[in-house]
């Protein structure tokens, strides 16, 4: 590892050529990246379509946001989904300690392979193939409901509790009834096998020294004591790390509940989060300074938590 | 077989190791289970899929099974054949999308990191900063102002216009990993090259893109699949249907009322062909960029 030469302000006179080769990504961050940054921040103060005219009305917008009641409850949807996303974690935690655990090398290694396999498959095809099993009528998962007595347990606590969901002799319509929609979309992907999880705790798992598995051994320890002993404490780290990943990622989110149940969220606004509301605003109700304003906020959010989580979860290396 | 009770030379016991096997096989096996039904229904008709929802094409299904005498027997390659004409621009515009922004994403990053890597110029800190906050912004908010901004630079229905998008966007993680990369590559090289008389683009071309080379396919892959499975700004900023993208198309074929399923899946089968492709060739790439992708935080 060399350090960089420093190079005096009177010799980078000479050596200005050098900055030519910056130049290009600065220029596209900054009319990509910086530029529409700036220009959602300065729009939120305006009434804006999209177009030449605007009318300014200071902080309206954000007065409108903190009591808009879809904006607020689509954050209690978000909640629940990021609560929903990590319990998600564990079929990974559990899966790479297995695979880890797997003591022939070449098992282990094909293991391995087969759990990158399905990033083969583009996102967005994953997610209408999801959408097909979510399918009231044809769907696989009708299907095999219909045929187990799951229909008949699902109908009977629907009886008692009167949830108005499960119906016998009627399709269960997951995606399209205002309350399965957020248990349709925590069912979603399973069995919840994140090929990015697994790969990051394998790695931290190979970090672990063969000798804590032989004393734990000695110690008489069985396989539950040696992963809430060993593997636990030792990978997380790796836990924090895809935790913060996971609560970016799903504050984020949108486009998957966009293209499930359209720009409203389906019934009932059930699946509506906040990235969704501002698309919907700006895409759907030309109100572009308001999603501005929206996505702002939500920019804060998000920027507030990344900031707290480096700040208090350290990740040693 | 070992026999159960067998302690190994490692002294880890392997009476249990069958429970692991199997638990993490049944795992897998149910992961894997959207693309196995995505193949299998692929070769159906719709009529077909509604008695035998579960196997591939076969005829083991009874009079009762069938009453209207559906021949479950059929493999219906011609799904494949009615979906290539429509799924083959979509796949040729997501391919050119992914090959420009790929390599215009690295060339650029490649440049950007031998400035910061080489050199401490005046500015170099603050210039620096501007590309690592780009990492922890959330790009959520940017994007309706994108799209006001591709259409006053007139790139809104054009496949450049998500190029660029995307060349802007992927730098900061690019010229990260790069950056570091290239730092730690042995300094003598560059000064021999210097004494040689070498220019920067010189040393560039004949001793960081050699030396890179690994990371760089690790990139490139990471960088085309990302390309490949973007879908949100494509369907905001592209009008014609000659210029849809992949993740595009799937959204319009998806929104048709009337669907044959077959057809449907073997769409789908085609459009992750390219990404199969890339994974057969260069697992090991894969694998990695998979790991350093995740690590970017």
């Amino acid at each position: 590892m060399s350090p960089p030469n420093s190079i005096s302000i009177r010799k980078a006179f000479y050596e200005w050529r050098l900055y030519m080769l910056v130049v290009p990504s600065l220029v596209m961050i900054g009319l990509f990246a910086y530029f529409p940054a700036a220009s959602a921040v300065y729009h939120s103060f305006f009434i804006w379509s999209g177009g030449a005219d605007k009318t300014f009305i200071g902080l309206d917008h954000f007065q409108r946001a903190v009591t808009d009641s879809v904006f607020l409850k689509s954050f209690i949807t978000i909640l629940i989904l990021v609560i929903a996303n990590i319990f998600k974690l564990i079929p990974s935690i559990f899966a790479a300690v297995l695979i880890h655990r797997v003591i022939s090398n070449r098992a282990q290694y094909w293991y391995r392979i087969m759990v990158v396999l399905p990033m083969v498959v583009p996102g967005i095809v994953t997610l209408f193939v999801w959408k097909f099993f979510f399918d009231p009528n044809l769907g696989p998962l009708n299907t095999f409901i219909e045929v187990t007595p799951i229909k008949s347990m699902l109908v009977f606590l629907d009886t008692i509790f009167g949830w108005g969901a499960f119906q016998e002799g009627r399709p269960i319509a997951w995606l399209s009834n205002e309350k399965l929609i957020l248990p349709a979309l925590i069912f979603w992907g399973f069995p919840w096998l994140g090929t990015v999880g697994v790969l990051i705790y394998l790695a931290g798992l190979q970090n672990i020294d063969q000798s804590l598995y032989e004393s734990a051994d000695l110690d008489g320890c069985g396989p539950f004591r040696k992963f809430l002993n060993i593997e636990l404490p030792l990978i997380l780290t790796q836990i924090r790390l895809t935790l913060a990943l996971l609560f970016i990622g799903t504050l984020q989110s949108y486009g998957q509940q966009y293209l499930l149940l359209g720009e409203n969220g389906g019934p009932g606004r059930a699946g509506m989060t906040p990235g969704l509301w501002m698309f919907n605003r700006a895409f759907f109700n030309r109100e572009f300074g308001y999603a501005c304003a929206l996505g702002l906020i939500l920019f804060l959010v998000i920027l507030t938590l990344t900031w707290l989580n480096n700040k208090y979860v350290r990740i040693e290396k | 077989m070992k026999s159960p009770g067998y302690i190994s030379i490692e002294g880890r016991r392997v009476r249990y190791e069958w429970i692991k096997h199997s638990l993490i096989i049944s795992v897998l096996l149910l992961e894997s289970f959207a693309f196995y039904m995505m193949l299998q229904i692929s070769v159906k008709d719709n009529a077909s899929f509604l008695v035998n929802p579960w196997l591939p094409p076969m005829d083991i299904f009874s009079e009762a099974d069938a009453p209207q005498k559906v021949d479950t027997s059929a493999w219906h390659w011609e799904n494949y054949g009615e979906a290539m004409p429509f799924i083959f621009p979509y796949v040729a515009n997501t391919i050119f999308v992914a090959f420009f922004s790929t390599t215009g994403t690295l060339l650029l990053a490649i440049l950007g990191a031998y400035f910061f890597a080489r050199y401490k110029m005046p500015f170099s800190g603050p210039i620096w900063a501007a590309f690592l906050f780009l990492m922890l912004m959330p790009a959520i908010a940017n994007i309706v102002p994108l799209f006001t901004l591709l259409k006053t630079l007139g790139l809104l229905n054009s496949l450049w216009g998500i190029i660029l998008v995307q060349v802007a966007t992927c730098q900061a993680f690019n010229i990260f990993v790069l950056r570091g990369f290239i730092e730690d590559l042995p300094k003598d090289l560059f000064e021999a090259a210097e004494i040689d008389g070498a220019s920067h683009w010189q040393q560039i071309r004949n001793i960081v893109i050699p030396l890179s080379k690994p990371i760089l396919s690790t990139l490139a892959i990471l960088l085309f699949i990302q390309s490949w499975n973007e879908y949100v700004l494509p369907f905001i900023a592209l009008r014609d249907h000659d210029l849809f993208t992949v993740g595009v198309g799937l959204i319009y074929l998806d929104g048709e009322y009337v669907k044959q399923w077959g057809l449907v899946m073997a769409a789908f089968f085609l459009s992750s062909i390219p990404i199969i492709v890339l994974f057969l060739f260069f697992m090991r790439y894969f694998i990695r960029g998979v790991l350093s992708g995740a690590i970017k935080g």
